[in-house]
């Protein structure tokens, strides 16, 4: 009785047209449409990392020299230097062989770019940064030498910093994490087949759901077949955005593709058991319901930064036990936890979050519908 | 006698205030079929669902195959085929997938199955309709696949809510020979309605209903026994005076005679050849007399005299 119920869940989930526009069709087209958006600058940021600039006069200052060889060293260098003289460098600029000059001066560094784009203003994120360091400690030498020490180390402890966090071994690229955020929201409309899996099983919210409970067949069994055909339809929906994003868009998910469908599998059932627990809630329409559900989501999504960056981070600084909590979050920060750390740690907990989040929502649900006389129909 | 399937006892059921069942008492027995008529609000859909446990009552007990009714009876829900007032079907299923599924939820065994939802959709006549999505069946063919959705584990006790809403005079007498047949078959039938005619055509026994109470109860000459009116007579007159109207009302047997807008109305209680002494009177007078009928009681008219208003809704 269980397959009988699966299979006729599964086939009527495979011909809704509401399934396929919402879990497949929108979410292509907007990666699509980010793809087509972010295109000239994705590849741009492909080779930011290795900016090519003339370096003018570096014998005027062997402190920039020290840097930019250790940025060198570093194996990820933000800048492919040239040391030429300024006429060099002119003709290189003038070649578009470099993106800008950086003149050495004994105090400060001057910028000449012959453009405005990221590379270039990356190039006078450098030398500002550069100038303004050089500017703490040349004040701290005039004001108590004594201190230089002290203070270089903690501007080198502000290298070491960067120096030491594990960058991922492959992917870095900043706009990844757009359309990561892409399959995160996808993973979360699967709560909206979620709820008809309380709407289409309760008498007081749909008339299927009335004859369902007419029938012989015990609540949770119809239940069970319903949620798991939903698990079902939510995974191929995920398997196949995740697929069309990493090999029809060409979007770098690094070389653990695994863990991030795995990630994107886990992320979608959360979201059908999501919109599972809110439609077995109270009494309400099963209108009224889809209307709460997706505001519940809004709101889950805004708070993990899907529409405003920097509300995650200014989540995480204030109250950082929502990001714990909300479902939106823990999911984008399993895939930022992929494109960022190079160990599994913080993705495994956010996996192991994600399952004990299933089990809690699918759980209340089974509660909230089993076994269930009404006091209106 | 026949056994008990269905008994109702003391049934209160209150949405906060308002009494929506007050001590409600029925009893149904095997082969009947069984009319619970009354107009919109009076009742009707809240006892099917109190019925088939779906909804939760403030007092009274309902047995069903003489054992108690609860959400967890399945062997008793196994022997119940229920049509709701709703359509309720998959539309993103064809009519023989509805079908199969519905049918599936009470029979496991696949072959057996298959001959059910064969013999189903043959009994409501979709032979032609197997590969139809709902949404491409007219509104008929919609409520016979609800019909069929319904029947297709051959029910022992069969529940129609109102199932001829909004449907065309085919489908509904389609429908209603359909459940005919039913009953034939063995199937006790408990059939909703506000149409008087259709429970008149096909149930052998009714309970009226009213505002949660039940008004009266039996077979439908019994109901018409219950009320003053044997024989209502309308004759199309001209010129009828008080004096000639006052001497109708004092023939044998008359209990009414009213005069208005060039018809006169009189309603007879028990006697013959009321009729015959009517149009005496009106000759006597040489009145010239149009269109002349003789209408033995409806339902509505018990519904009318037992309650002081009609039993269909004027939108109806």
């Amino acid at each position: 009785m269980f397959l009988h119920n699966l299979k006729y869940e599964l086939l009527a989930g495979f011909r809704a047209k509401e399934l396929v526009i919402w879990l497949l069709i929108f979410p292509i087209a907007l990666a699509v449409l980010f793809k087509v958006a972010f295109g000239d600058i994705y590849e741009k940021y492909e080779v930011f990392s290795s900016i090519p600039a003339a370096v003018v006069d570096i014998d005027r200052n062997p402190s920039l020299k020290s840097v930019l060889d250790g940025m060198e060293s570093s194996g990820e260098p933000l800048m492919k230097v040239t040391y030429t003289d300024e006429e060099g460098a002119k003709e290189l600029l003038k070649k578009d062989d470099v993106e800008g000059i950086i003149y050495a001066g004994a105090d400060q560094l001057t910028l000449t770019v012959s453009g405005q784009g990221m590379s270039e203003t990356l190039l006078k994120t450098f030398c500002d940064q550069y100038n303004k360091n050089a500017k703490i400690i040349t004040d701290t030498a005039k004001k108590d030498p004594s201190k230089i020490a002290a203070v270089t180390s903690i501007l080198m402890k502000e290298t070491n910093a960067v120096k030491d966090a594990k960058l991922v071994r492959g992917n870095s690229n900043y706009y990844d994490e757009y359309f990561y955020n892409l399959i995160a929201m996808v993973a979360l409309f699967g709560a909206l087949i979620g709820l008809t899996v309380a709407v289409d099983n309760q008498a007081n919210l749909s008339p299927l759901g009335a004859r369902k409970n007419c029938s012989p067949t015990p609540k949770s069994l119809s239940l069970a077949a319903s949620l798991i055909s939903r698990f079902v339809l939510q995974t191929l929906c995920m398997t196949i955005s995740v697929t069309f994003e990493c090999f029809v868009l060409k979007i770098d998910f690094g070389d653990r593709l695994g863990l991030v469908y795995l990630a994107a599998i886990l992320a979608g059932i959360l979201g059908v058991s999501i919109g599972f627990a809110v439609g077995s809630i109270g009494t309400m329409e099963a209108k009224l319901k889809q209307t709460i559900l997706t505001s519940v989501l809004m709101i889950f999504c805004f708070l993990s930064g899907l529409m405003d960056a920097g509300m995650k981070q200014r989540i995480a600084e204030n109250v950082p036990f929502i990001n714990r909590i909300n479902p939106a979050a823990v999911i984008t920060d399993s895939f930022h936890a992929l494109n960022v750390y190079s160990d599994t740690k913080v993705y495994t907990e956010k996996i192991i979050t994600m399952l004990i989040m299933t089990a809690v929502f699918s759980m209340l649900g089974f509660i909230l519908t089993r076994r269930r006389k009404y006091a209106s129909l | 006698m026949a056994n008990t399937v269905v008994k109702i006892d003391g049934l209160v059921k209150r949405y906060k205030d308002l009494i929506a069942l007050d001590h409600l008492a029925l009893e149904i027995r095997e082969g009947e079929v069984f009319g619970l008529l009354g107009p919109n609000g009076s009742g009707k859909t809240t006892t099917i669902n109190c019925l088939l446990s779906l909804l939760a009552y403030d007092n009274g007990s309902i047995e069903i195959f003489g054992k108690p009714m609860t959400p967890t009876s399945y062997d008793i829900k196994r022997e119940i085929g229920i049509i709701m007032q709703n359509v309720a079907v998959f539309d993103e299923l064809t009519v023989y997938d509805n079908i199969d599924y519905f049918c599936g939820l009470y029979i496991t065994d696949k072959a057996q199955r298959k001959q059910y939802v064969d013999e189903a959709i043959k009994f409501v006549g979709l032979e032609d309709f197997t590969k139809f999505y709902p949404k491409k069946l007219s509104g008929g063919l919609l409520r016979r696949l609800n019909i069929a959705c319904g029947i297709a584990h051959k029910p022992k006790l069969i529940i129609l809510d109102e199932p001829t809403v909004a449907v065309d005079p085919q489908s509904r007498n389609k429908i209603l020979e359909g459940i005919e047949e039913l009953n034939r078959q063995g199937a006790t039938i408990i059939y909703t309605s506000h149409y008087m005619e259709e429970v008149e055509q096909i149930c052998t026994r009714i309970a009226i209903m009213d505002k949660g109470h039940k008004v009266a109860e039996g077979t439908k000459e019994e109901l018409k026994k219950m009320i003053k009116n044997t024989e209502t007579i309308s004759v199309e007159v001209r010129g009828l005076t008080d004096e000639i109207r006052e001497q109708v009302a004092s023939l044998p047997h008359v209990y009414l005679a009213e005069y208005t807008d060039g018809i006169l109305k009189v309603c007879c209680s028990g006697g013959k050849h009321n009729l015959i002494r009517v149009l005496g009177v009106l000759q006597e007078h040489e009145l010239h007399i149009g269109r002349v009928y003789s209408e033995l009681p409806t339902l509505n008219d018990v519904f009318l005299e037992i309650t002081g208003k009609a039993l269909r809704d004027k939108e109806d």
